[in-house]
């Protein structure tokens, strides 16, 4: 698995290099801070509750859909490296299939997670209360991560399911916004109707959303509801999902090659 | 150097085949004596880059076997991988990377120390004259530096065997003979196998030890440049007709000089000891049979030639 370090590194070290990529991935996260935080807070804040409350409780909603973006991109590099013939030299290099996967899901991983840490940043700016002890903020990292795994394992399954840059839109689009407004992220769980709560219950976004409010959003909470996915169910359902997701990249992955 | 029986590489009934019974590369028999450079020589899809795909294990095979540098293509890809070099045919390098940053990271995937790394890189690049372009990016090379740049990045790692997929396809002349030369450089210095597919008959001829002749999946002939040549005839000559040549070719076959009779769209190909002195004879045989001629031109046989004969077909650029 060295040789996804190897790749993880030569993809970081291009966004550093490129600056519009870096400081444009900054930006969008910012920006779904400020109308959020800022704009929706005077809408629903004062019927929700409380303005500071309701950004606690929206923020980990805005890390998922700035995760789920970063591997939709991350998935259209990938076709692209593909289409172009980059891939090749890996293939014909004496390393695992995997790791050509990991290298980059991770260097995917690690933007969304710089981004992470800005949002909740800018979020405190705004009016979130951002906290917890060093277990809670690592507890949060890893479910970013994990979750960011699995949808990168499965923007690099589409990616490596067409060599059109339209389809794999197409196809993406079918479940990133859906994750994002099929769960908890937007709505308390207990607040949505039957069906919805249930589609909710079964999608991992909703795991990723209720871990971070049970770590460091807790000012969120209150707008939360009554009924909470379980921490425990949160790790386990973001783990499960990375596992997923990268074997479905395998799997594909190997199949485009024959 | 891992031999099998002395060979680089060898494949017993190599076939890739697709839906409805195509096949793009047809129980190909394939044998690569070490250190030696092989050219092998086809029109477009001829089965050149697909049998190079099997071989560098990026495709698997319908059937057969192919064992390179000792270790077998579906059994141990691994071993094939640790022990090549490929230069692919499109141009795969990541533009937003600097030259020398392309053959670091190339570097390695293969487990080559920092040193090593340096070491060879730095070689590498005084080798092919890209010193200068080094630390500026790939986007803005030109095609010929990005050429060179991929031949060498296949060098990386001192490969047993380096497979080269049509390295001058698209190059200008100046370049393609420059890295023609480097290639034979690069076999002088390192005694190392290469694998390079073409359908330049020039290139072929010039660089290559043996010539392997593919058309439409099928390894047609195998031999060096000069034997294939030879058995050509001293000299060819294309006589042009409007007429059916049949009665023609016949006619010259009995002819005590002439080696060679092949049939073309325009007329008749002789392979004849000497064609200035036997130009004569022909055109009055021609006259005799009845044969009008329309054109008639000698000139040395080349693998052009030797294709048409075996193909029966011109290999076109």
């Amino acid at each position: 698995m060295g040789a996804a370090l190897i790749i993880w590194n030569k993809q970081m070290g291009k966004f550093a290099r490129n600056g519009e990529e870096s400081v444009g991935s900054l930006i969008q996260p910012v920006l779904w801070v400020v109308i959020f935080g800022v704009g929706m807070r005077s809408l629903l804040g004062p019927t929700l509750g409380s303005g500071d409350a309701y950004v606690s409780f929206i923020l980990p909603g805005i890390i998922a859909l700035t995760v789920l973006s970063g591997a939709t991109g991350g998935g259209m590099t990938w076709l692209l490296e593909r289409v172009q013939g980059i891939v090749k030299e890996y293939l014909v290099a004496p390393i695992a299939r995997l790791s050509i996967l990991l290298g980059n899901a991770a260097s995917i991983m690690t933007k969304a997670l710089i981004q992470s840490v800005v949002i909740l940043a800018v979020g405190v700016l705004v009016g979130a209360t951002v906290g917890g002890d060093a277990l809670d903020w690592i507890g949060a990292l890893v479910l970013v991560l994990l979750f960011g795994l699995g949808f990168s394992g499965i923007a690099l399954a589409a990616g490596s399911m067409t060599d059109d840059i339209g389809v794999y839109h197409m196809m993406i689009a079918l479940l990133q916004l859906p994750m994002l407004f099929l769960s908890n992220a937007l709505y308390p769980l207990d607040s949505l109707p039957i069906w919805l709560a249930w589609v909710a219950r079964f999608n991992p976004a909703s795991y990723l959303v209720d871990g971070l409010r049970q770590t460091v959003l807790t000012d969120g909470l209150t707008m939360a509801g009554g009924e909470l996915l379980p921490l425990w169910a949160c790790f386990a359902v973001c783990a499960g999902f990375a596992v997923a997701g990268m074997l479905l990249s395998l799997r594909v992955f190997r199949r485009s090659l024959a | 150097m891992t031999k099998t029986n002395g060979y680089a590489i060898r494949t017993s009934a190599l076939t890739k085949e697709y839906e409805q019974g195509v096949r793009a590369v047809d129980a190909l028999d394939l044998v690569v004596e070490a250190n030696s450079v092989f050219a092998l020589l086809g029109p477009n899809g001829a089965g050149k880059t697909t049998t190079v795909s099997m071989l560098t294990t990026l495709l698997p095979p319908t059937s057969g076997t192919a064992l390179v540098a000792g270790s077998d293509v579906l059994d141990d890809p691994g071993g094939v991988r640790r022990k090549i070099g490929v230069t692919f045919q499109e141009t795969v390098l990541d533009d937003a990377l600097t030259g020398r940053q392309a053959l670091d990271h190339h570097g390695r995937l293969y487990g080559l120390s920092r040193s090593a790394r340096r070491e060879r890189a730095r070689e590498l690049l005084a080798l092919t004259e890209l010193e200068d372009a080094a630390d500026r990016q790939i986007k803005k090379y030109s095609g010929g530096m990005k050429r060179r740049l991929e031949l060498i990045r296949g060098l990386m790692t001192d490969p047993e065997i380096l497979f080269l997929d049509e390295p001058t396809l698209g190059v200008d002349p100046q370049n393609r003979a420059r890295i023609g030369d480097h290639i034979l450089r690069l076999k002088e210095r390192r005694g190392m196998t290469v694998l390079l597919t073409t359908h330049d008959l020039d290139e072929a001829a010039r660089l290559a030890d043996t010539v392997g002749i593919v058309d439409e999946g099928r390894l047609v002939v195998v031999g060096s440049p000069d034997e294939l040549i030879a058995e050509m005839g001293d000299d060819s000559m294309h006589v042009q007709g409007e007429a059916p040549s049949d009665a023609f070719a016949t006619a010259a076959g009995a002819l005590d000089f002439v080696t060679e009779v092949v049939p073309t769209d325009s007329g008749v190909q002789l392979g004849v000891d000497s064609g200035d002195r036997r130009l004569t004879e022909v055109v009055r045989l021609a006259a005799e049979v009845g044969y009008p001629i329309e054109a008639i031109s000698v000139a040395r046989p080349t693998l052009g030639d030797v294709f048409l004969k075996y193909t029966g077909r011109a290999l076109r650029d």
